[in-house]
């Protein structure tokens, strides 16, 4: 899918903002804290109703304005999907092709993208935290059934942990209810993630050799519960410890996700640059996995992602993105790239919230 | 903006009390009521008080009701070995509209949801249970909510009246009737799927 045209008024630094992007590979260039993130950003929002940088939606709209909007017109291959988000004084409206959307979740899959951007390198560094917020968005892009299992899953928790407070010894049946739940919803993300990461792992694999020649990457699913034995039964051995915890243990709110770089831990041992070409892998490899899943790809965006990496590297990374999926990439190189890229690129530069194409 | 009229701020907060009233409407509904004739005014408070005067809960179903027991839990054509059991009074009146439910029913007012501070004990579980102890009854169907705290109303009465030899059933979740297939949301889809049942 492409996007056509994206409009932003009042979002961060942008307003007024017409962006009409290419089908092929398109180039934003400018110089630091001209707006280049807040436009993926914008874009990001359009499609999730969230963004990478905050949760706080406050901090999106304009200094000293009151409302926002942002309006994505994208290009399915057999249909037009136009997404306009309108945002006023905190209360948020999202209409899809003119209709407006009673539940923000229905938004999701409407328009596919995969972004990578300076944050995601704490997806390996970081907490596994993290990386269950990435699994879970992109899960709950792919499939609703995930985002309801999850919003299941995490008020089943709340719930529990709320009866176990203060060590409290609950009545079993009580506690039965809530346990018997959290298995029905955790087996579903258990096995969910299961599936989206194993058929990550290979295009993984594979992306980063292409990046980094030479050097192996492993993804690999860490459920806090091992495979074949039943939730219930876990449930049923951790109650004790629940309890004097006053909280739930175990289960899918556990999980973690691994990345090794020719057999180690990256986490420890990559070199900033090996985790950031990781993630980088990751990323494509869910691009290859977005078009098996939803028949096309996804738009892809890649926010200042050639300052951090060698000629080479960019150079290799640079035939892999020209897969045929639509690209925005952000630079704050300014100078000829043809050479690096080709002339079949588009060229935008950005100054203080102003785009015009080069 | 009534810093000299708290008795319209009083007003106001207590229309804030209801569910799903927010400020705005709370005002609206505030000024509506003071410019209207003053007998439509009155006519509401005069009608808030009498339902709240006649109306009380079914000594058997707990059930809103102005007669005790109610008219439902009397009837003569009433399958009374068969209780459905709902959330609130409102889910009564839907399952009574489709006309097609021959036994009576038994109101929990509420869900449980330890967040709340909602236990069994907050609900008429107690009520339900000595019911149960009566005998005469054979099926429980527990047609509370599909959330998090309805399911787990029904898994907890499921537990407490399964132990006493009695089948209890749980309605299935499933695709509005007359609808195509593409208008339900996906979530609903595959529920009426897993729900599925053999022909
Ligand atoms: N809510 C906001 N209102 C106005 N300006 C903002 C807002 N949020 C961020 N900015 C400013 O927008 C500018 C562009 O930020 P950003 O998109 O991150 O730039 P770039 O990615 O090009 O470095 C920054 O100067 C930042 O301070
Ligand atoms: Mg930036
Ligand atoms: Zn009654």
């Amino acid at each position: 899918m492409n996007l056509v045209e994206l409009n932003c008024d009042g979002f961060r630094s942008l307003s007024g903002l017409c962006f009409k992007p290419a089908p092929g590979v398109n180039i934003i260039r400018g110089h630091n804290a001209q707006g280049k993130t807040s436009l993926l950003e914008a874009l990001l929002f359009a499609a999730t109703s969230k963004s990478h940088r905050t949760s706080q939606e406050t901090d999106l709209v304009q200094h000293g304005a009151r409302e926002f909007h942002v309006a994505a017109r994208v290009q399915r291959s057999d249909r037009e999907v136009a997404i306009e988000v309108n945002w006023w004084q905190g209360v948020k409206r999202v209409r899809v092709n003119g209709l407006a959307l009673s539940r923000v979740s229905d938004l999701l899959g409407k328009i596919n993208v995969v972004f990578f951007s300076q944050e995601d390198v704490g997806l390996v560094r970081g907490s596994a935290a993290q990386r269950r917020r990435f699994l879970d968005m992109e899960l709950s892009q792919l499939m609703p059934g995930y985002l309801h299992a999850l919003q299941q899953y995490r008020q089943v928790v709340r719930q529990r942990n709320e009866l176990l407070r203060g060590g409290r010894r609950p009545d079993p049946d009580l506690l039965g209810a809530w346990d018997e739940q959290l298995g029905t919803h955790g087996s579903v993300l258990m096995e969910e993630r299961r599936r989206f990461v194993e058929s990550l792992a290979g295009p993984a694999q594979e992306a980063y050799g292409q990046v980094a020649q030479g050097e192996r990457l492993q993804v690999a699913y860490r459920p806090d519960l091992r495979d074949g034995v039943p939730f219930t039964e876990v449930l049923a051995a951790s109650r004790d410890s629940d309890i004097r915890q006053g909280m739930t243990t175990r289960g899918p709110h556990r999980d973690d996700l691994e990345f090794l770089v020719d057999g180690e831990p990256a986490r420890h041992f990559a070199s900033q640059g090996q985790q950031r070409t990781a993630v980088l892998a990751l990323k494509l490899a869910e691009l290859e996995l977005v078009r098996d899943r939803a028949g096309e790809y996804p738009i892809l965006m890649l926010d200042d992602v050639l300052s951090e990496l060698d000629t080479k590297r960019s150079r290799r990374l640079f035939s892999v993105v020209r897969c045929g999926a639509q690209c925005l990439m952000t630079t704050t190189d300014l100078g000829s790239q043809d050479a690096l890229f080709g002339a079949e690129c588009v060229y935008f530069l950005i100054r203080n919230g102003q785009l015009v194409r080069q | 903006m009534f810093l000299d009229a708290p008795s319209v701020e009083r007003l106001i907060e207590a229309f804030r009390k209801l569910p799903g009233v927010g400020k705005r409407s709370a005002e609206r509904y505030a000024l509506h009521l003071l410019s209207a004739p003053e007998e439509d005014a009155l006519f509401l408070s005069e009608a808030v008080r009498t339902a709240r005067e006649r109306v009380t809960t079914c000594s058997i179903c707990c059930d809103l009701t102005e007669t005790d027991p109610c008219a439902l839990c009397t009837a003569s054509d009433r399958d009374r070995s068969t209780i459905c059991v709902v959330e609130r009074p409102a889910a009564v009146m839907a399952i009574e509209k489709g006309g097609t439910y021959r036994g009576v029913y038994h109101v929990l007012h509420g869900a449980l949801s330890p967040l709340d501070g909602i236990g069994p004990d907050e609900l008429t579980v107690g009520r339900l249970m000595k019911r149960i102890e009566a005998g005469g009854v054979s099926e429980v169907i527990v047609a509370t909510n599909a959330t998090a705290e309805g399911e787990a109303t029904a898994l907890y009465l499921s537990r407490q009246i399964g132990e006493r030899g009695i089948a209890v059933s749980r309605i299935a979740h499933g695709v509005p009737m007359g609808g195509g297939l593409e208008y339900a949301d996906d979530v609903t889809l595959s529920h009426a799927l897993q729900g599925r049942t053999r022909l």
